[in-house]
Formats: structure tokens, sequence, C-alpha cells
């Protein structure tokens, strides 16, 4: 494929950084999950 | 305390399952089985990702708009609309971020350069710098009324720019190309798997969207309740003493 | 019950909500420079006139030596590149215009594509430093079309040209 690095470069950024984000707000949600009540958490 | 469970319920696993299914198809079809264009070659596969992180940025901003303009129109005033209107800004955040990245990398490609000061692409950058903005306006401090007060009047000011954005390659003689589907003659300007991987990534992104902003709000309604929870504290201790 | 704002001497007794937070003011200040320097640059770039070749010569701002961005496509047969530099001929609306450019243009520059070139018009020909090659909204299948290399620049022309 031509232009492979630029193609896979791009493809790879947008991955990396969507990837990235979804981890944080997980982690974030499950750490302040930990010192949460029921009360404050009416999803679950 | 409830447990460990995060932020995540079975709706949420069920639409994640869902949308990274449907990333796999995209990457896929957009990267394998769709194919070249007969002037750009295989550059116009950086068309499927940038394509929509832009549109997942005009959603994002739509829907902050949105709900800053409920939150500030509601008797109630309910602090959720202002969490999902943050919530939606800092993911558009990411996406015109990721937007500007690609299409610099398609620009190089294609027109020879990263970067020209445009009316398209000057103006998205700037609707990036002023969601930027948007974002450290909320974290000024004060309470969450006041957070949600000036953010939501920004967010209803910000949103005036999504316009100018789409219609920039119009109104303005413009290196970039007129949209492709979205366009004024309503003619879409793709051929067959092209297309179709075009549709297929709005609608994942679209879900990816959807997906982030569940968590995100979520976790930013934990924040708020611990920083209540610390005044909370606090008016009860005078209210020991006061009754000591 | 005693409401008077108190000042503890505990770290980390004050709500955080009421905290002066210097780092998301130093952002909203960068942004409104930000946006500054991103106005001004838009600004400044459109100083050089956009015309297209039939405006030279012609349009107000789009004549003499002036530096000046021109709107065309790439005449078909009418790419030569000798001594590290590239001459083609540019067509709109009919008209036509000689452009010299100074080295060999990136992207996909070919003939029948649309570009803008930046320059001056120097004894009826155009002389360019910097070549941005605009593309169609439109995308076509190469395989689906089983185009073969002869004729493949003739129909990136129709193509190109609706």
């Amino acid at each position: 494929m031509k232009h492979a690095s630029f193609i896979f470069g791009s493809w790879g950024i947008t991955a990396v950084s969507v990837a990235a984000y979804a981890v944080w707000i997980i982690r974030r949600g499950r750490e302040l999950a930990k010192h949460a009540t029921s009360e404050e958490m009416p999803w679950t | 305390m409830a447990g460990q469970s995060g932020t995540g319920t079975s709706a949420t696993r069920r639409l994640g399952i869902v949308v990274i299914l449907m990333l796999g198809v995209l990457a896929l079809c957009g990267l394998w089985f769709s194919a070249e264009d007969v002037v750009q070659g295989s550059t116009v596969r950086i068309m499927y990702i940038h394509v929509p992180s832009i549109w997942t940025a005009y959603i994002a901003f739509a829907m902050t708009a949105v709900c800053s303009g409920v939150y500030l129109s509601a008797k109630n005033r309910s602090l959720a609309w202002d969490r999902v209107a943050g919530a939606s800004g800092e993911i558009g955040v990411l996406f015109v971020a990721v937007s500007l990245v690609t299409g610099s990398m398609w620009g190089r490609l294609t027109w020879g350069t990263y970067w020209v000061w445009d009316a398209r692409l000057t103006s998205t950058a700037f609707l990036f710098i002023t969601y930027i903005g948007y974002l450290a306006v909320r974290q000024l401090g004060g309470t969450h009324r006041q957070r949600a007060r000036r953010s939501s009047v920004l967010a209803l000011l910000a949103i005036l720019e999504i316009p100018l954005v789409h219609f920039s390659v119009s109104l303005w003689r413009s290196l970039h190309q007129e949209a492709s589907v979205a366009n004024p003659n309503a003619k879409v300007e793709l051929d067959g798997l092209m297309l179709f991987s075009l549709f297929l990534g709005l609608i994942a992104f679209t879900l990816l969207f959807v997906w982030l902003l569940l968590h995100r709000q979520r976790a930013m309604m934990l924040e708020d309740a611990f920083s209540d929870r610390g005044l909370d504290v606090a008016i009860t201790a005078r209210r020991n003493e006061a009754g000591a | 019950m005693d409401l008077t704002p108190r000042t503890s001497t505990e770290p980390g007794a004050q709500a955080p909500t009421r905290k002066r937070r210097w780092l998301p003011m130093l952002i909203v200040v960068g942004a409104l420079l930000g946006g500054g320097v991103v106005v001004t640059k838009f600004l400044t770039s459109a100083i050089d006139y956009y015309c297209n070749v039939d405006e030279v010569g012609v349009r107000s701002g789009c004549s003499g030596e002036r530096r000046m961005r021109v709107q065309g496509v790439v005449e078909q047969n009418s790419v030569k590149q000798a001594d590290g530099g590239t001459t083609f001929i540019l067509d709109f609306n009919k008209k036509t215009l000689k452009v010299a450019y100074s080295g060999d243009p990136g992207g996909i520059f070919q003939e029948c594509i649309p570009i803008i070139a930046h320059g001056r018009v120097v004894n009826g020909v155009f002389e360019s430093d910097r070549i941005e090659v605009k593309h169609s909204n439109q995308y076509v299948e190469k395989n689906a079309k089983r185009i073969d290399q002869s004729n493949k620049e003739a129909a990136a022309c129709s193509v190109l040209k609706g």
C-alpha cells in the first residue's frame, strides 16, 4: 500500500488516543466508585 | 459503599462490545476491502476516520449546547444536564483533535502540505481552542451551580461556530473539498464500499461517543458527589459545634 | 449556628471547589491568545489575492506583478519537468496561464487536477514557489471502473471536471 506509514499512522493515532481516553474514564470511574455509596450511583 | 462496579452497567458493556465489533469491521473495510480512489489512491483510507471524527465532535458540541440550554431554561436547574454538557464537551475536544491530526496527515499526502491557513482548517482550529477554553472555564472553581451557569452560557455561544466551520468551504474559497454527502446538491459523491465504509464509521463513532458519554458523565456525577460530601462534612461539623 | 467562613490550618480541609485554580486560568488566557493568533494567521494569509486563471490581469488585485494565489486545473499533457523545476499550463473558464514552479509539486499533483499556485506573474509566466493540490469531493473506486493506465488520466480529467 502506497503511503502506508501515513495511513496506518493516522488510524493508529486515532485508536491510541480514543483507547487511552476510554481507559482513563473507566479507571477514574472505578476509583471513584470504590468510595461511593449506592445512593451516589443511581445506575447500579 | 456501593462496591467496585464503576460506571459500567450491563447495557454499557453490551454497547461497548457492539462498538468494538463495528470498529473492527470498519478497520477491515476501510483499510482492506474498500477500493482505492481513482485520483487519491490509498490515501482515501484516512477519510474513514477523519470524517467520523469531526462528525462526532459536531454531535458532542451540539449535545453540550442542548444540555446547557436545558440547564439554563429548566425550572429545577438539574446539574445532571451540566454534567452531560461537560462530559460531551470533553469528548468533542478529543475528537476534534483527532480530526485535526488525521486531516493534517491526509493533507500532506493530497495537498502536499500539512497545514494551510485556509477557512476550513482555521475555523476548525478555532473551534478546538474555544472548547479547550470551555473545559478550562469548567475548572475555574466556585460552586457546581456557578460552574454550570458560566459554562452553559459559553457553550451556547461556542455552538455558533459549528455552522461557520461546516459552511466555510462554500463561504470562502477553500483548499478543502466540499462535503461529499451532506452537500447542498444532496448528491452522494462516493462509490459503493467507500460509501458503506464511511457510513459504518459514522455509526460506529456515534455509538462510541454514546458509550464514552455514559461513562464520563457518571464519573463526573461521582466527582460532584464527593465534592459535595466534603462540604456536607464541614456543615455537619458546624452543626455539631452549634449543638454542643 | 456559626456560618462565618474559617481559615483552616489543617491541610486539605478547604472545600476543593473554593480553591483558586491557576492552571485553568492560564489555560483560559492561553485559549484567548491562541484564538487571536489563529484569527490573525487566517487574516494575514488572505492578504495575497485569490484569483481564478480567467481573472489574472483582469480583476482588481489580480493584475501586475503583485503576489497572488491562482486557482485552476492543470491542463492535460502540459506538465514538463526540467532542471529541477516543473512547468505546466493552468486552465480555468477557457483561459490559460503558463506556470513555472521551482521544484517538484507534492501531494497528488497530476494533470487534470485543480491546484492553487502561490507566486507572481513575470513576463506573462506565473512564477510559483508554492503549490497546493485541491481534490474534488468525488470519490471513485479505482477497481470498479476498470481503468487501465492508458486512459487513467483522461478518466481523471472527466471525473474532476464533472
